[in-house]
């Protein structure tokens, strides 16, 4: 009786368990199926404007007063950081951008983007010391690259065209953007697809 | 009659080892990228500056403790109480910034999900300080064998399973209240 009783027990662990991960698994399908609707991501993660095509163009009005022409020509290709005062990654970030900021200025521009809210922008901006960027707040212009996780940032060259976009987490992330546009790829996982496409035998 | 507040030896060892494996991975995550939690703290807005870094590795460190103190019986008291002061201190800062408006931010949890702010994950912390407080009691004495082993693992491998739900679910929360009110 007694080892009836533990054999049940033990198959009524097993059978708690599994649906314990069971139900992990569908909350997390539920989780991602409410971030690809998304208000903003607008059922689709990746179908902002393709590398290689022209930028959306859009004359945008900084914190500071400045007008920017995103996407238009211009001497030097600009860096798009789509940023929020509430993601801790994009405060991590800050430093790193700080140097890509000085070190690249020669031939790139950071430019910071972000909506919401302009106070709580003035007093982020103002913490973090960010001064020395544009800072756009633009609603239309998050829409337009569809960008639906942060921190984002979108590389477009002198030219006007987008030469690489991605969710950045670290400096190597945002390097492989750079990395990406010399190599004229959408993104440096692009490159090795393809030349591990092209190493396989016909 | 006396009557002595006694945890049956399987509940006791299972609520000391989910509260150490649930502790232990929020620790790591948080001393694996001390800039990341230090930004998250920094989002409560209820520390000087200054006072963040050593704030952060502070809270990370204890928790790492707790996590550890946990795991072997004769220092599990001492884990209970890291454990309960941790879990008080995260809990009294997230209602403090829920209070004060901040209700936008990361948690900085560690959880491996992005958790925001919300009255859910004080309720969760409640339920993870009343474990602290039961690992406290003394356990029953009564011979045990190689089934309450099992159950132990069994009882500690639900409530892991238990826990990323709910952070799951948590997270799952905002997405779903900016769908709600999507026009």
């Amino acid at each position: 009786m007694t080892e009836t009783l533990i054999i049940s027990n033990i198959l009524a662990w097993c059978a708690v368990i599994a649906l314990v991960v069971a139900v992990l698994a569908l909350s997390r399908q539920v989780g991602i199926l409410y971030e690809r609707i998304a208000p903003m991501g607008a059922l689709m993660m990746d179908a902002g404007p393709a590398v290689g095509s022209a930028a959306p163009r859009l004359d945008v009005r900084s914190l500071n007063g400045e007008l920017l022409h995103i996407g238009a020509p211009a001497a030097r290709s600009t860096l798009l950081f789509f940023l929020s005062p509430t993601c801790p990654v994009c405060k991590k970030l800050l430093p790193i951008l700080d140097a890509i900021r000085r070190d690249e200025a020669p031939w790139l521009q950071v430019v910071l983007a972000s909506d919401g809210e302009q106070p709580e922008h003035e007093v982020f901006r103002q913490k973090a010391g960010l001064g020395h960027y544009p800072y756009l707040l633009s609603q239309e212009l998050g829409m337009s690259f569809r960008i639906a996780k942060l921190p984002y940032a979108v590389l477009i060259d002198g030219q006007g065209v987008l030469r690489a976009k991605g969710l950045v987490n670290s400096r190597e992330q945002i390097d492989s953007l750079f990395t990406a546009s010399d190599l004229r790829v959408a993104s440096v996982q692009d490159y090795i697809d393809q030349t591990q496409l092209n190493k396989e035998p016909a | 009659m006396s009557f002595a507040l006694t945890l049956d030896p399987v509940l006791g060892h299972g609520l000391a080892a989910s509260l150490a494996l649930i502790l232990l991975p929020g620790a790591l995550h948080k001393l694996r990228d001390p800039a990341l939690f230090q930004a998250a703290m920094e989002q409560y807005g209820l520390l000087p500056a200054r006072w963040v870094p050593a704030a952060a590795w502070t809270l990370s460190l204890l928790e790492l403790a707790a996590g550890l103190c946990l795991l072997p019986w004769p220092t599990r008291a001492v884990g209970a109480l890291l454990a309960l002061l941790v879990l008080s201190v995260a809990s009294t800062a997230v209602a403090m910034a829920w209070q004060q408006g901040r209700r936008r931010i990361d948690c900085g949890c560690g959880a491996g999900v992005g958790l925001r702010l919300s009255p859910g994950l004080l309720w969760r912390n409640a339920v993870l300080l009343a474990c602290a407080l039961l690992t406290l009691l003394p356990l029953s004495a009564r011979p045990v064998g190689w089934p309450d082993g099992l159950a132990t693992c069994a009882v500690t491998l639900f409530s892991m399973g238990l826990y990323a739900v709910v952070n799951q679910l948590l997270a799952n929360q905002p997405r779903l209240q900016e769908l709600r009110n999507a026009p």
